[in-house]
């Protein structure tokens, strides 16, 4: 068994005409250390898939179980502290608060992460990491923006998450900086954490394992990339 | 911050957003400071209507104990007639001096009342202590001035009428002569028919050394029920009836009553709207903070905890709120009392008010922020963060 699978996952949003398919019947097993790439046209359901696995979307039938748990026989309470426990999301727009630094930006997850030791050293490393502990008293608004994704990482992995789901991440970054921004993903998962990654970016696919395309709310395609 | 707590994410989001904060914050302080204004001044009037009721009249009187004989013939009540046991004497009025709560007594006035003869006629005399009797019946008006030594006399608006006597004149008193200094305006009542003197130059008159017929009490009853002095009074002379002055107490409890549903009326209706006013801005700011609140729940915050980082903001405002609204509301009162019972009072720190106000403003904060705290909770964070 997989660390991650996803059993017969279908989705539909509420709407007219018994509603809007987002995924159809999605089956697919991910292992632990795997760099998936899930490619595809937009509106094939490529976030859908994400935030699914995230934990903060329910499929309509189907299971997504994660490292033997079903995430969605979960309370509501218990999928919080699943996500807290073994997920750091990257979002498109890195998703950071304006009005706290980047410091406090990556110590969010661990304001209700109980924890021995200093969170401040914890988000620190965190921000060492992706090479921005010069920038700890930052606010968003006064980094690049790949900095900014930068920050949007070091949140991700502050909590030390067995998998990383990231969401188009170099979407809004110049090709140098997602280059940046895809190379720390690269090592992180060459440090042992599961990557999956939806994206647009050729360049950001060729680097994964694993490609995934979805198309018209199925997978068409499942590869498995020599080399990586 | 060396470790960052749902707290600090309260109060950052309380420095980000000034103005709202501070809107919110004036709202709910206007209604906690009118409310203790309202029950400030409310304590004022109260106590100043206890103080003012307390001495205007009496409220004890005290007449000899007597048995009630019925008179009957074939089973049929012809009439009832009250027979003195005992009568009472000056003794007995200094007697009430010493009850247990003899702080609570004002003013003891002592009444000798009988009938004898007025310049060739029948005439009811009173005789009254004159600096104790117009204490106890600040009503009254009256031409000239009152009587200070014992052969001067008052006389009631008809006595002085039927006698055709007036301020200056010399009335004989079943033979002596008496000078009229003060006429009574009138009252309406059988004090208008009176003829007063001196209580000692009636008992002369009227052969009743050291006795009175009626003793008339005056007594502050906040601190101590008149009920309790009653029974007091009632212990030291046992040989009397004691009776309270039903129509003046309950007067005054109906007067307080009023004042205090008027109170708590208008206390509930403001605090209505310092609710509204929380729940709305605080609809607003959540409705703000969408994109927030679905960033706290993709990293891990439960519900709870969303609901916590809320509630933390209204308490923190809802305090402020109650301090300030405290204090406003305690000046408030000041110029209340001044204006609408024009009592000039000193500004008082109640701390049991105080703390009343500042449980007041988290509850009204607390009721009208759950809605949203909940709200905020309940945000789906897909559909959240959709909004960034």
């Amino acid at each position: 068994m997989g660390l991650i699978e996803l059993q017969n996952v279908a989705k539909t949003y509420p709407g007219p005409r018994g509603g809007i398919v987002a995924l159809h019947d999605i089956s697919l097993k991910i292992n632990a250390g795997e760099f998936v790439a899930v490619i595809g046209p937009s509106g094939s359901g490529k976030s859908t898939l994400l935030t699914v696995l995230g934990a903060m979307n329910p499929p309509t039938s189907g299971k997504v179980i994660v490292d033997g748990i079903d995430i969605y026989d979960l309370s509501n309470d218990r999928q919080a502290d699943f996500r807290r426990a073994y997920l750091g999301f990257v979002f498109q727009q890195q998703h950071l608060i304006q009005h706290l630094s980047a410091m406090e930006n990556v110590m969010l997850p661990l304001v209700v992460t109980p924890m021995n030791g200093s969170k401040k050293e914890r988000a620190r490393q965190s921000l060492l990491e992706v090479g921005l502990a010069d920038r700890e008293l930052h606010l968003p608004g006064q980094l690049s923006g790949g900095e900014q994704g930068r920050v949007a990482i070091a949140r991700a992995i502050v909590n030390d998450p067995p998998i990383i789901l990231a969401d188009e991440p170099t979407g809004n970054l110049d090709s140098q900086t997602g280059r940046e921004i895809l190379g720390l993903l690269m090592a992180l998962n060459k440090r042992g954490r599961t990557i999956i990654m939806v994206t647009h970016n050729d360049e950001a696919w060729s680097l994964a394992s694993r490609v995934v395309t979805i198309r018209d709310r199925v997978i068409v395609a499942d590869e498995e990339r020599c080399g990586h | 911050m060396s470790s960052m707590g749902l707290k600090d994410i309260a109060f950052c989001n309380l420095k980000r957003r000034k103005v709202k904060n501070i809107f919110l914050t004036f709202g709910l302080l206007v209604g906690v400071s009118v409310v203790v204004a309202l029950f400030a001044t409310v304590a004022t009037m109260q106590a100043d209507i206890n103080r003012k009721m307390d001495e205007y009249g009496a409220n004890m009187v005290i007449v000899p104990d007597a048995v009630d004989l019925f008179l009957s013939y074939g089973g049929m009540a012809i009439s009832s007639v009250s027979s003195p046991v005992n009568e009472l004497t000056e003794e007995d009025a200094a007697k009430i001096w010493t009850i247990r709560n003899k702080e609570n007594i004002n003013i003891v006035a002592p009444k000798l009342l009988g009938l004898t003869e007025v310049e060739g006629k029948r005439g009811i005399l009173l005789g009254v202590n004159f600096q104790d009797e117009l204490r106890i019946r600040p009503w009254w008006l009256w031409r000239g001035k009152a009587p200070v030594a014992s052969n001067e006399v008052m006389l009631g608006n008809e006595a002085a009428r039927k006698l055709d006597k007036d301020v200056g004149d010399k009335v004989n008193v079943n033979g002596r002569p008496l000078l009229v200094t003060t006429v009574l305006e009138s009252t309406g009542t059988q004090e208008d028919d009176y003829v007063y003197t001196d209580l000692h130059e009636a008992q002369l008159i009227l052969g009743k050394p050291g006795k009175v017929s009626i003793i008339e009490v005056s007594a502050w009853c906040a601190s101590c029920p008149i009920a309790n002095i009653v029974l007091q009074t009632s212990l030291k002379l046992p040989h009397a009836r004691v009776t309270a002055v039903k129509q003046a107490i309950a007067t005054k409890a109906d007067v307080l009553q009023v004042l205090e549903r008027f109170a708590l009326a208008m206390s509930l209706v403001v605090l209505l709207v310092g609710s509204l006013i929380v729940l709305n801005t605080m609809m607003a700011a959540v409705h703000e903070r969408t994109g927030e609140i679905g960033i706290l729940r993709a990293v891990g915050f439960r519900r709870s905890h969303v609901m916590l980082i809320i509630l933390q903001e209204v308490a923190v405002l809802s305090l402020i709120s109650g301090l300030l609204g405290f204090a406003l509301g305690t000046f408030l009162a000041k110029v209340m009392a001044e204006v609408v019972a024009h009592t000039v009072v000193q500004v008082q720190w109640d701390p049991v008010l105080g703390l009343a106000a500042l449980g007041l403003a988290l509850a009204v904060g607390g009721l009208g922020g759950l809605y949203p705290a909940w709200q905020a909770s309940r945000l789906d964070p897909v559909t959240a963060l959709r909004s960034l």
